[in-house]
């Protein structure tokens, strides 16, 4: 399940030439944490939209094959086409993964410097005990 | 002065107290801390943990984890799913939302007669006094002019240009910084939540409190309330812990959010036919422009600008909002190369939001888990509404010089040149078009002089119960058309000091 959910961010914030991509930021470290830290509801919620993601090129660009087995422009128009798919269901399910990547992206050290921000201070997680 | 964090497994906690508050966000502290003054002796007992400043994460991935209630992932059923932001730990949504200061209203307090049976001149006199007090003591102050930042500078020109009354905020923080961090906490400690000063207040006046603290139910005894009970949780591992037993000498506050409140009674065998009933909200939605100038809205205060004089008519509030790069990197539309094109304009981006003075009305119900469920769906007329505003919103960033408008409205373009607006008018009334978000939440709990149609009497106290009493937004009988966190405050201030009389 995690390979699928790297696959379809890494799908949905691939590198660009100004700015660095999804893959160019400690995916796995990211997912491990979030496996580890977030509500049960959640991190089903992110499982079923990196499924929905894989198993819908049938739906966007009429194959019947899982979105990892499509060529790289087949696989970008399936990309753009689920986002905005208009079975709400779907939609919220991709929508999800994208919010997702969105986190792990924009809290990057090195994509926070492209837009001349400061990198986050670490996030403690501690709290009070006495 | 007592505080007993998550407690493992071994043996149970019991306390007793006065006065017990359950919840210690704005409505739950407020109670607390007006009972500690009057010398009561209060048990405040939060489902969160309690985080200071240096506690707070600055990522929203840590925001979520930290300090919302399951992460962020309640939300709507009906017609669209849209989520419910809730604080889930010591100080509540006080800690993390934008701190803004807005007085009640005069006309609620004519509606809220009318319509309930509750209000009138009197609780308008009582709430405008409590509000007095807390403004002293929160330091309410406008944005300083050095933490405006130009997303709120350009809003205020804006609405200077097209001629509508509007204002920079009035908000709990002394001294902002423009940080634009408030929605995950202010490290600066500037923002005046209350987990800064009233649930301190309350444990130096002897008070105690218990964090990871979820109480499960209000033991009643017939129908005097006696009592609470739970289990801890850990805030990281979600372990159960200990469990904990506070009675309490005079009776229970409850003041467990508008998601929570109508649930614990409802669960504690309270009989009334309104619990969950009446839930209504300001949904919410952007509209954002792009400049050809960095605008950098993360640079200045959160929230700084808005404006009410819609509110009455049609029914809507503007406000800034800036959105941190990690939250708005997924809350554009797209994917891919086209995503990643988008996102190179984050710098020109302003962010603007309407927040509806919505008429629909919802319901909370329990899952099987146990976890609330809002029923509600915007209606039609709400929707036109929603539609009105966003099209003012845009007519704002044509004034202010944008030059595109990105209205986040599935079926209409993702961009729009300015001459383009007037299509906004024709957006769909579908609420499953917009991704909006539920931020201010009432009802549930609702007051009202008729048992059979509302849960509480004018002081929050619950009808047909002794000592036991709801001091929330969940008591709230309609929408207010501004942000709730001040009428909260004062209607919990002033059913607490009924309550020591």
């Amino acid at each position: 399940m995690l390979w699928l959910i790297k696959f379809a961010m890494r799908t949905m914030m691939p590198r660009s030439a100004e700015l660095p991509g999804i893959e160019d930021c400690d995916l796995d470290g990211f997912l491990r944490r979030m496996r580890r830290d977030s509500d049960g509801l959640y991190w089903l919620g992110l499982v079923v939209g990196a499924l929905v993601f894989a198993i819908t090129p049938i739906l966007t660009v009429y194959l019947p094959l899982p979105a990892f087995l499509l060529p790289k422009k087949l696989l970008q128009r399936h990309a753009e086409k689920i986002a905005v798919t208009n079975l709400y269901l779907l939609r919220n399910a991709v929508f999800l993964v994208r919010l997702s990547a969105g986190m792990c992206w924009g809290a990057d050290p090195a994509v926070r410097a492209k837009f001349a921000m400061k990198p986050y201070a670490p996030d403690p997680g501690t709290f009070r005990t006495t | 002065m007592t505080h007993v964090a998550f407690t493992p497994r071994g043996e149970d906690v019991e306390l007793e107290a006065d006065w017990i508050v359950v919840g210690s966000g704005a409505g739950g502290a407020t109670a607390a801390v007006t009972l500690a003054r009057g010398g009561e002796r209060v048990a405040l007992v939060e489902a969160g943990p309690y985080r200071d400043p240096g506690d707070y994460p600055s990522s929203v991935y840590g925001a979520m984890r930290d300090m919302l209630d399951a992460w962020g992932s309640n939300f709507t059923r009906g017609r669209a799913y849209w989520p419910i932001v809730q604080g889930a730990l010591v100080g509540g949504t006080t800690v993390i939302n934008s701190a803004i200061a807005v007085r009640t209203p005069a006309d609620i307090f004519e509606q809220w007669e009318r319509e309930h049976g509750v209000g009138g001149a009197a609780m308008a006199e009582r709430v405008a006094r409590a509000q007095d007090v807390i403004e002293q003591e929160l330091c309410v102050e406008e944005v300083p002019v050095d933490a405006r930042g130009r997303s709120n500078l350009l809003a205020k020109q804006a609405a200077d240009k097209l001629g509508f009354d509007n204002h920079y905020m009035l908000r709990y923080i002394k001294g902002c910084l423009g940080h634009g961090q408030c929605l995950q906490g202010c490290r600066e400690d500037r923002k005046q939540s209350l987990n800064r000063n009233y649930v301190p207040e309350t444990l130096a006046k002897g008070g105690q409190l218990l964090s990871c603290a979820p109480v499960e139910r209000v033991l009643l005894n017939g129908t005097r309330a006696v009592g609470v009970e739970g289990r801890f949780k850990h805030p990281q591992t979600r372990d159960k812990g200990a469990r904990f037993t506070v009675r309490a000498k005079k009776g229970v506050v409850v003041a467990a959010s508008v998601t929570r409140s109508a649930l614990l009674l409802q669960k504690s065998g309270v009989r009334s036919r309104a619990l969950g009933k009446n839930f209504r909200a300001h949904p919410g939605t952007p509209v954002l422009g792009v400049y050809d100038d960095p605008v950098d809205m993360n640079t200045g205060a959160t929230q700084g600008w808005a404006s009410t004089a819609f509110r009455s008519e049609p029914g809507f509030k503007l406000e800034t909002l800036s959105l941190p790069l990690d939250m708005l990197a997924g809350r554009l539309s797209g994917t891919g190369a086209q995503l990643m094109d988008r996102l190179t304009e984050f710098r020109h981006i302003a962010m603007w939001v309407q927040a509806c003075r919505a008429e629909s009305v919802g319901e909370i119900r329990s899952t099987l888990s146990g976890r609330p469920a809002v029923h509600y769906t915007a209606s039609r007329a709400d929707m036109a509404r929603f539609r009105d505003a966003m099209h003012l919103v845009a007519r704002m960033h044509v004034a202010a010089g944008a030059r595109a408008i990105l209205p986040s409205v599935y079926g209409m373009p993702y961009r729009l040149a300015p001459n383009e607006i007037d299509r906004i008018k024709d957006a769909p009334l579908d609420p499953r078009a917009y991704v909006a978000i539920l931020s201010h939440l009432f009802g549930g709990c609702v007051m009202g002089a008729d048992p059979a149609r509302s849960v509480t009497d004018e002081q929050g106290r619950v009808h047909g119960y002794q000592g036991l009493v709801v001091a929330d937004a969940s008591v709230i009988p309609t929408n207010l058309g501004v942000n709730p966190q001040h009428t909260i405050m004062a209607l919990a201030r002033s059913f607490a000091e009924n309550l020591l009389q």
